[in-house]
């Protein structure tokens, strides 16, 4: 297995990034996104890497994601029990904004007129209240004929209790529509909470179609070659599960550079475990995520303000990114985002019209970004016009440029403290004890001054932070989950369990794994709580009970107290199943022999605290293995520049992965 | 003052403030809390200012300074890891079921700080489960508990807490819920400690003055815009005998603006009576919308505000009158009347009303096995047109904004099942934006239970605007073997099992005569 030719492909929003391991050797490549198909430039790209025919590709796509943020999804009906058609257009009552007298809501995935009734009920006990009125399906089928519609989803009350409803009309459906994708939530989602499972049903029917057309495009022009779809969990599975459960592609971008500074850092950092907090920082967002010792997951995400409870890797996201603009109000406070320039127009130094300043800007203002040197210098960046912004700003606060600027960046680090703080702090982690890795072009601009504010002591830089989610993939393991409520089942936990089992094992054997790894988990809460912490059980030889003792402390971690007499209830049981990724030999390289790299350039640069500084420019491919910077200093590479704080000292690894450490920790 | 840390530490208070939110929210045990959001966190400087509050519900926006401002006149000395409780509305609380909690926060030996919460529980006793009687007097809503401590120096007091759990209809889900509490103020001690240590007492006690002042300034310059002028409008609430009104007189000024309930009917026999402190969230609920919808919440924003009412009115009612429906119904139609007043002022930004109240239901008795419960729920409707949109429909409106319960959820806790949860189609008032349409909710219920109550626009539905035309009117209606009752907007009554209660909820007013002008603009903007 670890010998076999290896592609990871990542696809963004300008380049589609690609990762290839071929005898030993790890490669990167870039090619322009093709936005409407994104499997044109992943053909491109592959054509021009020269893939063997036996190698095997993982891929990360936007596409289920654009689908449903552009609402170019499918045109999809509901039907679902009587007297609640409307639960999908009322979700929970709430309005989105509290001080807005004139608001907007986004329409329904699914409009009025494709919402449809039939009689049938469940009771909460999973009794039958009335049964399924098979004919009113029939009409409704015979009615959905007409109104070209692509998918289906069917969504019953209590249909995790008792599924046969579902299962029933879905056959109706299929019978009179053969060219209709249908989705019941007791397969999408067997969990109790009805808006939750309806909108995870529907978007996963909304997206369906396009995933469907997407996937069969997309093994034409890898083939023969094989081609995994990475998850929102951050695992991939193959081509056909993924069409018929898109919706967990959502977060199929964001997964991979997790899973890729995870994989990294277990070889840069010699542990098999290692804690990491991660800042993945982009133009107009930063995505976040603390890793205790393993890939964090959750099932309470949400997209497009849309409840989505499917695993996904536990990424929060902060609306700072580099092409986010600084304002100033009324009141003479300065502000940063969450207004971004984008890519068109972008910084005001992109030399594409844009006159708003941004934090791009203010970095180049303050000489840490460098002019010359953006995109391995293809494109120059207009310093001039950078001032120019920034000023603009100044006059109104009565600051100087360069002391506008650093404020800039400091606000724009305070959005990102907030977002790492509510990651680690918040939910009882000491980032004190953590490494953070930064990735994406800015992000390690930030890194320093971000550690500093929240006492971290260790930076890991991968070599190429701009592929890092490309190389994630090609990493990732083959991962299935799959979930179902047992809230007040206490008897029949057992069995829903091995159910559960049985069809994460067959979905693996589809896959090729004969044998995966399984994992356990109980959703658990205390009894009359409504928010569950997800515990591993080692079902079925432990009860849920006998694991309570382990809820008490994730409690306590989590929220800082816990309830060791009170009753602790199970609510859900998960089950994954991984069967493990490639073991990725990254390529090492023997020490220098020179200990000191050279500097190409000493440039003047603004510190942390406003003083000016001549510094040294370093270009990152000069460094090699045994060689160390110590800051304030700029290491350039193609995708991402480097700014070296005072204070901290950057070394080269065997991997040519930098390490950047606090002086006290150097002397310690 | 340094205009980037200002911008910091606005993120650094809220940033704690909200985290004491998250904290509540995920341990808490009452559905209101827990599911619906109905709390409050607020941070407090030494002198009992608010610095930062995090609200998801704005009926608590002036009441957080009144509770802190009630204890600290009532308590003496505070001790690192005393704990201060209240819930009287005539000393700092609003209606019972909200219990404010206080705790210092000293740095070394020093009182920096005060922390404080506001959560709805679900019982605090009373005379019906759920603590939202319909009757006369507050010594028939519930447990009162004036600010009193609840932990000193870090320990219980359990003599207090006995009390109060005994006179609590589910004292397990209080002790809980309490417990909830004190984890946010543990938070919030460690956060702002650590503030404190890091950037020195001096710079965060500055900065969290001038971010009072940044508030003020800021909602002092868009005040200014506004035309001067005195405004009036009256609203009324539907009783049995009688209509009460409620009167304001809006005067803009400067960049200031003051709100003068004289005219208001006094206080009623019943529980619509409002504390001060419900009047207050009101006004400035709407001038926040109308003028400030990003301006940091503390202090400084109360400040160009000036709220007066007689004593003993309906809107600043006295010991003992019942204050239990004050909260959640008189406080919509509050808005109702401040929005009205102000739409003569600024005509292109005020909408049509909205569906001016909660439909507070609740559901209480014993499950087949004995065991009690009491289910509380209110339920959304539309909102009024604008000038710039149509109302959403079936949503929480003004003074509220809690999620609902899931079906499922409550199907799986309380012995009665929903056969519909739908809009109320066709409901919301015509107009070239029209209101947002109410919901329909039906309930089974599958054992006996005490049903109560408590609704408005019943008679007549919210008012449209600029010629759109009103919403529809709630309906309540009792379903027994086949026989539909109408039955009253307020009303607390024995039920039996295969009863099935339907609650139609108010659409929102329209605003704009189809076919009339389009947007007008402000003065300001003209």
């Amino acid at each position: 297995m670890t010998d076999r030719e290896r592609l990871g492909i990542d696809v963004g929003g300008t380049f589609t990034d690609f990762v290839h391991l071929k005898n030993g050797v790890l490669f990167a490549h870039k090619v322009p996104t093709t936005p409407d198909d994104q499997s044109a430039a992943i053909g491109s790209g592959i054509r021009q890497l020269r893939a063997a025919e036996q190698a095997a590709i993982a891929h990360g796509t936007t596409t289920a994601t654009n689908a449903l943020l552009e609402r170019r999804g499918a045109r999809c009906a509901l039907v679902t029990t009587k007297g609640f058609r409307d639960v999908l257009a009322i979700g929970r009552q709430n309005r989105p904004h509290l001080y807005d007298l004139s608001q907007h809501r986004p329409a329904p995935l699914v409009p009025d007129a494709l919402r449809f009734e039939v009689d049938e009920r469940i009771a909460a006990d999973g009794s039958i209240v009335r049964p399924l009125d098979e004919d009113e399906v029939a009409s409704v089928a015979a009615a959905l004929r007409g109104l070209e519609v692509e998918s289906v989803a069917v969504v019953f009350l209590f249909s995790f209790r008792h599924p046969e409803h579902e299962r029933r009309a879905a056959e109706i459906l299929a019978a009179h529509l053969p060219h209709v994708d249908v989705c019941v939530s007791s397969e999408v989602l067997p969990e109790y909470r009805e808006f939750e499972r309806t909108a995870t049903t529907v978007v996963n029917a909304y997206v369906q179609p396009v995933i469907g057309r997407y996937v069969e495009r997309l093994t034409d022009v890898v083939a023969p070659r094989s081609i995994r779809i990475m998850q929102s969990n951050g695992g991939t599975i193959g081509p056909v599960q993924a069409a018929v459960q898109p919706a967990r592609l959502m977060l199929s971008g964001p997964a991979g550079g997790v899973v890729g500074a995870f994989n990294l850092c277990r070889t840069t950092l010699g542990d098999p475990a290692p804690r990491l907090l991660t800042l993945d920082m982009g133009g107009t967002s930063t995505d976040v995520a603390l890793c205790p010792g393993r890939i964090p997951r959750t099932s309470e995400s949400e997209i497009a303000g849309l409840p989505l409870r499917l695993p996904s890797i536990d990424i929060h996201t902060v609306g700072a990114g580099g092409g986010s603009i600084a304002r100033v109000d009324d009141a003479g406070a300065l502000h940063v985002g969450p207004t971004s320039a984008g890519a068109v127009p972008g910084p005001a130094c992109y030399g594409r019209g844009g006159t708003e300043p941004t934090v791009t800007d203010a970095n180049l203002v303050v000489g840490r970004l460098l002019f010359d040197r953006f995109l391995g210098g293809d494109v120059e960046l207009d310093v001039d016009a950078a001032r120019a912004a920034v000023d603009s700003r100044a006059r109104g606060l009565g600051l100087s440029c360069t002391e506008t600027a650093l404020g800039i960046i400091r606000i724009a680090n305070a959005a990102m403290e907030r977002a790492l703080r509510r990651v680690s702090i918040e939910r009882g982690h000491d980032p004190k004890q953590y490494t953070l890795v930064p990735f994406g072009g800015a992000g390690p601009l930030h890194a320093c001054e971000l550690a500093d504010a929240l006492g971290i002591g260790r930076i890991v830089l991968p070599t190429h932070p701009g592929v890092l989610s490309a190389l994630g993939l090609l990493m990732a393991d083959v991962v299935y989950d799959a979930s179902i409520s047992i809230l007040n089942r206490g008897d029949e936990t057992a069995a829903l369990y091995r159910r559960q089992r049985e069809h994460v094992l067959e979905v693996m054997a589809r896959e090729g794994f004969e044998a995966p790894a399984v994992e356990t988990f109980v959703d658990m809460r205390y009894r009359g709580q409504s928010y569950e912490l997800t515990v591993p059980v080692d079902l079925p030889n432990e009860s849920p009970d006998a694991a309570a003792a382990r809820f008490h402390e994730a409690h306590r971690r989590r929220y800082g107290h816990a309830r060791p007499d009170a009753a602790v209830e199970p609510v859900t049981v998960r089950v994954r199943a991984t069967a493990a990724g490639a073991e990725v030999a990254l390529p090492r390289e023997e020490e220098a022999a020179a200990s000191d790299a050279a500097p190409f350039d000493r440039r003047t640069l603004v510190r942390s605290d406003g003083h000016e500084v001549a510094a040294p420019i370093y270009e990152r491919d000069a460094l090699r293995y045994g060689h160390t910077v110590d800051g304030p200093a700029v290491i350039a590479q193609y995708d991402a520049t480097i700014y070296v704080a005072g204070g901290w000292r950057a070394s080269v690894d065997p991997w040519r992965t930098l390490h950047l450490t606090t002086a006290h920790l150097n002397t310690a | 003052m340094d205009p980037i840390l200002l911008e910091l530490y606005r993120h650094r208070f809220a940033g704690i403030a909200e985290e004491m939110g998250v904290t509540l929210q995920r341990t808490a045990y009452s559905p209101n809390i827990k599911e619906r959001l109905d709390f409050s966190c607020a941070v407090f400087d030494a002198d009992g200012r608010m610095i930062a509050q995090a609200a998801h519900i704005p009926v608590h926006l002036g009441a957080m300074p009144r509770s802190v401002e009630a204890a600290l006149s009532a308590v003496d000395a505070w001790e690192p890891g005393d704990v201060a409780v209240l819930n009287d509305p005539y000393a700092g609380g609003t209606h019972l079921p909200d219990i404010t909690m206080i705790s210092p926060v000293f740095v070394g030996d020093e009182l920096h700080f005060f922390a404080a919460s506001r959560a709805h529980h679900a019982d605090v006793g009373g005379m019906t489960p759920g603590s939202l009687p319909l009757y006369d007097e507050i010594y028939q809503e519930g447990l009162i508990l004036p600010p009193v401590k609840l932990c000193r120096g870090g320990r219980v007091n359990d003599d207090l807490l006995q009390v109060i759990l005994r006179n609590v209809r589910t004292p397990e889900e209080r002790r809980g819920d309490l417990a909830a509490q004190q984890s946010a103020h543990a938070v919030a001690a460690d956060r702002l400690t650590e503030l404190v240590d890091r950037h020195g007492r001096e710079e965060v006690s500055d900065y969290a003055g001038h971010l009072l002042s940044y508030s003020e300034r800021l909602l002092r310059e868009r005040i200014r815009t506004w035309p001067d002028g005195v405004y009036t409008f009256s609203d009324t609430l539907e009783l049995d005998d009688e209509a009460a009104r409620i009167t304001v007189q809006a005067r803009v000024s400067g960049d200031g603006v003051a709100f003068d309930f004289d005219g208001t009917s006094p206080a009623v026999s019943g529980s619509l009576n409002a504390v001060m402190a419900i009047t207050e969230s009101a006004c400035y609920y709407t001038v926040r919308c109308l003028a400030a919808a990003d301006v940091p919440v503390n202090d400084g924003c109360f400040r160009p505000i000036d709220v007066a009412a007689p004593a003993g009115c309906l809107v600043n009612a006295r010991a003992p009158s019942a204050v239990a429906g004050g909260n959640v119904e008189t406080s919509q139609r509050i808005v109702d009347a401040v929005l009205g007043a102000l739409a003569q002022a600024l005509p292109g930004s005020v909408p049509a009303a909205s569906q001016g109240t909660m439909n507070n239901l609740t559901i209480g008795g014993a499950r087949r096995d004995g065991r009690p419960y009491a289910y509380y729920e209110t339920i959304g409707g539309g909102m009024g047109g604008s000038p710039d949109a149509a109302g959403l429909s079936g949503v929480h409106v003004h003074m509220t904004n809690t999620l609902n319960t899931p079906v499922e959820a409550l199907e799986l806790a309380f012995p009665f099942r929903v056969d519909a949860y739908a809009l109320r189609r066709g409901s919301g008032g015509d107009g070239i934006h029209p209101g947002g349409d109410g919901l329909v909710r039906r309930y089974r219920l599958l054992e006996p239970a005490t049903v109560t109550l408590l609704s408005e626009r019943r008679e007549h539905g919210p008012w449209g605007l600029a010629g759109g035309s009103p919403g529809r009117p709630g309906r309540n209606v009792l379903l027994r073997d086949g026989v539909e009752e109408r039955l009253p907007s307020k009303f607390s009554r024995r039920l039996d099992a295969g009863d099935v209660l339907i609650v139609e909820t108010p659409g929102g007013g329209g605003w704009g005569a189809p076919g009339g002008p389009e947007r007008p603009d402000d003065p300001q903007e003209s």
